[in-house]
């Protein structure tokens, strides 16, 4: 029971850190990023091109990874975002997903299909705590998630660039007319959002194996947080994150494992007909 | 009215292509693109005309060509089939639509994704009836009393057939009360409500028409592919659906067919360039929706104002 509990909520924040990326860029530019789970294996990848083909040090591989992951992020904004600035959301959904079939198949193509296996930055033995294990990378996982938590609510709510951020998201064209270069601020809103999905990449790595498929179900789960917890809204999303991991790991357990990946969209629907703007509701609302 | 000309010429290209392609894999292909054309009609319903998202229309797809094989093979008669997809489509689309139908862009998409994972997920675990990820196979074949098409060039005649009826009822629906309630709805929400239009009913009709559609091409599929597995109806498909409507040009029923019968044909045309074909079309959707919004039958439409401006 408390290794089921300790299992899930593992697991689950490396869902929030996904759903923490997708809030990044929807809290800028109100979009959501239909291949931020490939942005998290690309992050995966290139760790593990790092660490495992060219033997650097796995913190080397680490810096490498987010160094990379921003500048993904900035042409992934170039591609998928520039283009199609105001216009209806599907199509946004659509050309990112269309970037997700790119990058999924790039990789296909550099990677190979084959699993590979990413080394954990700490080493130790686990921790045992009341006939409950947890093991080092578990422990990494959950200080990560507190870390980038913290920063990330700093970021929004303390800092000059967070408040950009803000008036972005909530007028673009008035944010320009103040004097907010606001394809600076849409930049870097990009770039963290890859870099955070790159984390995440480098997170799961360890304990899944990496396979340049792996993104598609992890980017849906990111979503199903989003849509949880209501999308753009912080605190939703670390529960949401948080709350989905313990769903699928003890539905797994007491259910049938075979239906997964099903939890998380049945809870979802529910969620979403009982309260339609998420447990937390959206932070925007539609312009009329 | 200049569009009948164009109509008599695509009709007739159509009759003369078994002539042409003697080959049976080239008219299998062709049968397939028919199908996936009928659906994409469908998804033009609710995406091109009400402005919803859909990435649930695979699933629609597969519950009628799933409902059809197993109804046969338990030795139904084949014309029974039709009407039982119909019904089975209807209910799934009645119980996503009524409780998700006020849902706003992202969370529809989510929702519909879902339910295709969903209904996806069942088919691969509930093995003993749907045959798992392996599919059902030797499903019987259309057969009305006794008589059915033998064949695949007669197969396509058929499909062909059922495809123009497809279209004009999709045309007549569009110019009908309902049609126009839905290009309302699109257009805003807030106008089409204000002037009497029920837009939950309009999105909900829009998704349960689009359904139907797709159950009736599964129920075809079925028993004429005679072969069906879980991943000719996965997300991964409902996604090439989409951008079948959109490389097409939603809104346009021109458009859904091109865009079907387009990227049906392309990969295996391209099959060449391997898991580069996959690369290139992500490329290529995006381009298209950057450059040519209106699709593939936008360009077509433009040709006659190039004409004009000229003289």
């Amino acid at each position: 029971m408390g290794q089921l509990i300790v299992n899930g909520l593992a697991l689950g924040s490396i869902y929030a850190l996904v759903a923490l990326g997708l809030l990044l860029i929807f809290n800028t530019v109100q979009i959501v990023n239909f291949a931020q789970g490939q942005l998290l294996m690309l992050g995966a990848f290139i760790g593990i091109s790092c660490a495992v083909t060219h033997e650097l040090p796995v913190a080397a591989a680490w810096a490498i990874t987010m160094v990379a992951m921003a500048l993904v992020g900035i042409v992934f904004m170039v591609l998928v975002y520039f283009p199609l600035r105001g216009r209806p959301a599907f199509l946004v959904i659509l050309t990112t997903i269309a970037m997700g079939i790119v990058l999924e198949n790039l990789a296909l193509i550099i990677w190979g299909p084959l699993p590979v296996s990413l080394p954990s930055p700490i080493h130790g033995p686990p921790l045992r705590f009341a006939g409950v294990v947890i093991s080092m990378h578990q422990l990494f996982i959950f200080c990560t998630l507190a870390v980038i938590l913290l920063l990330q609510f700093l970021l929004l709510t303390k800092t000059r660039f967070g408040i950009l951020m803000q008036a972005t998201a909530q007028d673009l064209h008035t944010a320009r007319l103040v004097g907010i270069s606001v394809n600076r601020t849409i930049a870097v809103a990009f770039a963290f959002g890859a870099v955070l999905s790159g984390i995440a990449g480098l997170l799961v790595a360890p304990i899944f194996l990496a396979e340049p498929t792996m993104g598609g179900s992890l980017g849906l789960k990111g979503f199903v947080v989003s849509v949880i917890g209501g999308f753009g809204n912080l605190p939703g999303a670390v529960i949401g994150g948080l709350f989905l991991g313990l769903i699928e790991t003890f539905g797994a357990r007491y259910i049938s494992s075979n239906f997964r990946d099903a939890y998380a969209f049945i809870v979802m629907i529910a969620v979403l007909i009982a309260w339609p703007r998420g447990l937390f509701g959206e932070k925007s609302s539609e312009k009329v | 009215m200049k569009i009948w000309p164009i109509l008599a010429a695509c009709g007739a290209v159509a009759l003369a292509v078994p002539a042409i392609a003697q080959d049976g894999y080239i008219i299998q292909l062709l049968n397939i693109a028919i199908l996936n054309a009928i659906v994409v009609i469908g998804l033009n319903f609710v995406t091109g005309w009400t402005g919803q998202i859909n990435f649930g229309q695979a699933a629609f797809y597969g519950l009628g060509a799933y409902t059809t094989a197993i109804a046969t093979k338990a030795g139904l008669p084949w014309i029974t089939t039709p009407f039982l997809s119909a019904l089975v489509v209807m209910a799934a689309s009645l119980m996503l639509g009524l409780p998700t139908m006020r849902l706003r862009t992202y969370y529809l998409a989510m929702t519909t994704i879902g339910f295709g994972e969903i209904i996806r997920l069942i088919i691969v675990h509930w093995e003993p009836v749907t045959g798992g990820t392996s599919g059902l196979r030797a499903i019987p074949g259309i057969s009305i009393f006794g008589f059915g098409p033998q064949g695949q060039v007669q197969h396509y005649y058929l499909l062909i057939a059922i495809l123009a009826l497809a279209i004009l009822i999709a045309a007549r629906i569009r110019h009908s009360t309902l049609g126009r309630a839905m290009i309302a709805t699109k257009d805003s929400e807030i106008a089409a409500e204000q002037s009497g239009v029920d837009t939950v009913r309009t999105k909900l009709l829009a998704f349960m028409i689009g359904a139907v559609y797709a159950g009736l091409a599964g129920c075809l599929y079925a028993s004429s592919i005679r072969f069906i597995s879980p991943d000719s109806f996965s997300s991964i498909q409902a996604i090439l659906l989409m951008t079948m409507l959109i490389v097409g040009g939603m809104g346009s029923i021109f458009g859904c067919v091109i865009g079907a019968l387009a990227l049906t044909i392309l990969p295996e045309a391209l099959r060449f360039l391997g898991q580069w074909y996959l690369v290139l079309y992500g490329l290529g959707v995006i381009g298209v929706i950057v450059l040519a919004p209106g699709g593939l039958a936008s360009l077509a439409s433009l040709l006659p104002l190039r004409r004009a401006s000229v003289n």
